[in-house]
């Protein structure tokens, strides 16, 4: 069987949602393909006894609940998404702690630029000068990247524009987050709470690139974060829901066995029946891993990019404890959102020690309820917690070992978390589900169980991956969204490569028209 | 920002900017232009793989005949077989006359056993068991069938439940607790095991010999079985209820595990409450009560839409619209058959579905936009219901 279609989207993860919402919209006849019976990839929920847990989502920035700044909100209301989520704005950013005996710290840090400079002044007097500077470096790096993704039509003249009016920007565009705050001579304990947030990039600050970092500190701090009211699930299926109202075809429980390659053009797709989809582009949301060892014929991959893959590094391995407590938040004490628990401030060092399972302690925790209490029945709470693997000391742990190894961290998070916060919840799970790596490998086929993409290490910063990396990868008529893209992992990353991806194939395919 | 801004000088700055070029093509570069490694081929895709399968062939290696009550049947494969935890189920999927249709059954065999490439379930001959008395007649050793990976949520966890596990089985429901058992004495779970086994007569009693046994052998496995219908020494009479608990739960702490038939459920529902315990330590096998059957079939017809092909097929209010799409031979991914696990989900475009109470276990936004798990749902009107 042949169809044909203005474009095929490979995988209805953010990315891939957000491409065919996008291609539909624009008028574009789409097929939609996802070998899960879900739409989502990591953005889903799973319902166990009378919890609905969230899968993924800590929070989420660019919905812009504190200036109103939303490019996110922007893409989903563009799409026809918007109206079909409920937010609910978050005013905490994290809770800091640490486990080390010797440098214990309880730092509880809110959203909002002023709030956030003024409770850094009462943990660390003396500090407001300075993070207030840091925090006009982190506006006017915004600015230049407000610009520069501004621009649709270059002209010579604004090569001017960025060296006399964004020199802050080329200044620091290649150092790392800690080069900076050094120059800054901030404080040990401001760069500590500074730094709170590495464990959502995975990449320590000594290397993790000082735009990347400081972008996403606007995005949270300033911008304010949300979650949705649905979990992540909701705003999948808005998104799917905006697709199909505009006249896209989704096939679910299907996958895709070949993308067509045709004289170094991408020209369609093969299903796993045989059917074959005929498209002027294709989006690809399955990672490149997949792109090129699975759906492509080697010799149509073009060596820079089996170069590209090879250079890069997988970024961190997730695992996750999702618990249904059978007493309130207000009852246990948990009265936080967002728990930071490290070992040790030195994100190096648990960056290092996040590499073998018995020695890793990194977890971010959230306590749903304190989002909003009605997420879970009365007199309960919904407690998920998050540790992220450098390496790959998973793929070690044999068929046989694997629950008790689940289990053994499983254990050690949350005798970590009641240590760190005082709070006792041991008794109180009524409902338990465990991920580990081989849990996100068979839900997204994530090679080795990441849920980083690629590691934003030195060499491969997003600012580098901006410049650099191809969307299209060099094969016309096919585009990549998603977390191994040009705008690293996370949420609101993968929505804007998703939207990147269909904005570029539907200008190729206008180009072709004229 | 003030001009005087620098990290390490303006000069300096500016050559590490510019450094930022050539080392991300030295980057590239030096890298092998060889394809990287398949995804299957990572050490955790492997073992995630080894887990769930999307598929496994097995061959009947064996068959048991317990009395004329029922069978057990023994699998191998050429591959692996799916690793899996004390209590949880293998779905099948049969393709009988025109329709393709799928049901699970609990995994009797431990999981060392699967480790070793056994599994083993129990069919027993039940009223109106359309598939399992297809099962029963036809299949015979040495036939291939297709079995989806292990599912389930019944099992022990260390983190929730108490240490001391007091299983409540009833006719074939013993199943996952024979596998608990195995998994105790063989060292895979870490837990006390009292077996309160409901039957109605000693002669409906399945797996006897062993269970006496692994309670003889091993101090942490308890045995003790209830019979409804008859009063035969050495036995419980009656129903599983509080009195009988009581008296043979361990001291402290326990969690309850329940699988049985209807009844049963019903029956514990009025009795379990009298232990005072928390809910959190009671646990119900999945189950489906179904609806109250009407008087009176209504007929109706469900469009069925499938990668964009249309299709009317017959449905009935007394049954569900799962049972209607596996009547029509369209294939849909079902596991649970109780609205818990979700394969099945798919979008209601169109039409009225009833739900039964307790069995609605939709995540907040399939409510919002309208997705239903066919299994659970019974047509109340005709219906348009997209399944892929």
């Amino acid at each position: 069987m042949v169809k044909n279609y203005d474009a095929v989207v490979i995988g209805a993860g953010n990315g891939g949602l957000v491409a065919a919402a996008r291609l539909a919209k624009e008028g574009k006849k789409t097929l939609l393909i996802e070998r899960h019976n879900l739409p989502g990839g990591f953005a889903t929920s799973f319902v166990r006894g009378r919890f609905e847990f969230e899968a993924s989502l800590h929070e989420l920035c660019g919905i812009g609940s504190i200036t109103g700044k939303s490019p996110l909100l922007k893409i989903f209301q563009e799409v026809g998404a918007a109206d079909k989520i409920e937010w609910v704005a978050l005013d905490e950013a994290y809770r800091l702690l640490t486990l080390d005996e010797n440098e214990k710290c309880d730092y509880l840090m809110p959203l909002g630029k002023e709030a956030f400079i003024n409770k850094l002044e009462e943990y660390d007097p003396g500090s407001k000068a300075v993070v207030t500077r840091i925090f006009d470096l982190i506006e006017s790096i915004e600015k230049t990247l407000d610009f520069v993704s501004n621009i649709n039509d270059f002209k010579p003249s604004m090569i001017k524009e960025i060296f006399s009016e964004h020199t802050d920007f080329l200044k620091v565009a290649n150092y790392s987050v800690d080069e900076v705050l050094k120059a800054f001579g901030v404080s040990d304990k401001t760069r500590d709470i500074l730094n709170g947030y590495w464990c959502y990039l995975g990449q320590p600050t000594d290397e993790l690139n000082v735009i990347h970092y400081f972008t996403m500190l606007h995005s949270y701090i300033i911008d304010g974060a949300v979650i949705p009211r649905g979990r992540s699930h909701q705003i999948s299926t808005a998104l799917l829901e905006a697709f199909t109202e505009n006249g896209g075809d989704a096939w679910f429980n299907t996958s895709v066995k070949k993308i067509n390659i045709e004289n170094g053009v991408a020209t369609g797709v093969v299903l796993d029946d045989d059917t074959q989809i005929n498209a002027k582009v294709v989006i690809c949301n399955a990672s490149p891993y997949n792109a090129f060892t699975k759906l492509i014929d080697e010799n149509a991959v073009p060596e820079k990019f089996k170069k590209e893959v090879n250079a890069k590094t997988l970024g961190a391995k997730g695992f996750a404890v999702f618990l249904g407590l059978n007493r309130s938040a207000d009852e246990l004490g948990l009265n936080n959102h967002t728990y930071f628990i490290y070992p040790t401030n030195d994100n190096r060092k648990c960056y290092e020690l996040s590499k073998r399972i018995e020695t890793n302690d990194v977890q971010a925790t959230v306590c749903l309820n304190r989002a909003f209490d009605d997420c879970s029945p009365e007199g309960t709470c919904i407690l998920y917690m998050t540790s992220i693997f450098a390496g790959d000391e998973w793929s070690k742990v044999s068929v046989k070992d694997y629950y008790k190894t689940k289990q053994a961290f499983a254990k050690k998070m949350i005798d970590n978390f009641e240590k760190a916060t005082g709070v006792k919840i041991k008794d109180y799970i009524e409902e338990i589900e465990i991920a580990t790596p081989m849990t996100y490998a068979r839900y997204t086929d994530a090679p080795a169980g990441t849920i980083y993409g690629y590691e934003a290490s030195k060499e491969d910063g997003i600012v580098k991956r901006i410049v650099f990396d191809l969307i299209d990868k060099g094969i016309p008529g096919l585009y990549f969204a998603g977390g191994y893209s040009t705008r690293h992992m996370g949420y609101s990353p993968s929505y804007t490569t998703g939207d990147m991806a269909a904005k570029a194939a539907i200008l190729a395919m206008e180009k072709e028209v004229k | 920002m003030s001009k005087k801004f620098s990290v390490n000088g303006t000069l300096k700055d500016s050559v590490n900017t510019i450094k930022f070029l050539t080392e991300r093509k030295q980057f590239i570069d030096n890298a092998p232009a060889v394809l990287p490694t398949r995804t299957d081929d990572f050490g955790v895709n492997k073992v995630a793989k080894c887990l769930h399968p999307k598929e496994q062939k097995l061959i009947i290696s064996r068959i048991e005949e317990h009395k004329d009550i029922a069978k057990s049947y023994y699998f191998k494969s050429e591959n692996d077989l799916a690793y899996f935890k004390a209590g949880q189920y293998l779905t099948f999927k049969l393709e009988i006359g025109n329709s393709v249709v799928t049901r699970s059954y609990s995994i009797a065999s431990s999981p060392a056993s699967a480790l070793n490439g056994e599994y083993q379930i129990t069919v027993k001959r039940i009223a109106d068991g359309f598939v399992s008395d297809y099962i029963l007649d036809n299949w015979n050793v040495g036939d291939e069938v297709t079995a989806y990976a292990p599912e389930g949520n019944m099992t022990y966890c260390p983190l929730r439940d108490a240490e001391n596990i007091v299983a409540i089985a009833g006719g074939s429901g013993i199943t996952p607790f024979l596998s608990l058992a195995r998994a105790i004495d063989q060292g895979y779970e870490d837990c006390t095991l009292t077996l309160l086994y409901g039957c109605r007569t000693s002669d409906e009693i399945l797996f006897k010999a062993e269970l006496d046994g692994l309670a003889e052998k091993n101090e942490k496995i308890n045995v003790v079985y209830v019979l409804s219908n008859s009063d035969e020494e050495g036995y419980e009479k009656g129903f599983v209820g509080a009195d009988i608990i009581k008296k043979y739960a361990p001291r402290g702490n326990y969690s309850i595990f329940v699988c049985g038939p209807g009844g049963m459920y019903k029956f514990l529902e009025s009795e379990l409450p009298k232990l005072e315990i928390e809910g959190k330590y009671i646990r119900f096998e999945v189950f489906s009560s179904g609806k109250k059957m009407e008087d009176e079939t209504k007929e109706f017809n469900i469009t069925v839409i499938n990668r964009g092909n249309e299709s009317v097929i017959k449905a009935n209010s007394n049954e569900t619209v799962l049972c209607a799409f596996e009547r029509a031979g369209i294939v849909v991914p079902a596991r649970c058959h109780t609205g818990e696990c979700g394969f099945c989900r798919s979008k209601l475009v169109s039409g009225k579905v009833y739900i039964p109470e307790g069995e609605d276990k939709r995540r907040i936004a399939d409510l919002q936009f309208n997705f239903i798990h066919p299994c659970c749902c019974y047509p109340e009107s005709d219906l348009v219901v997209r399944i892929n």
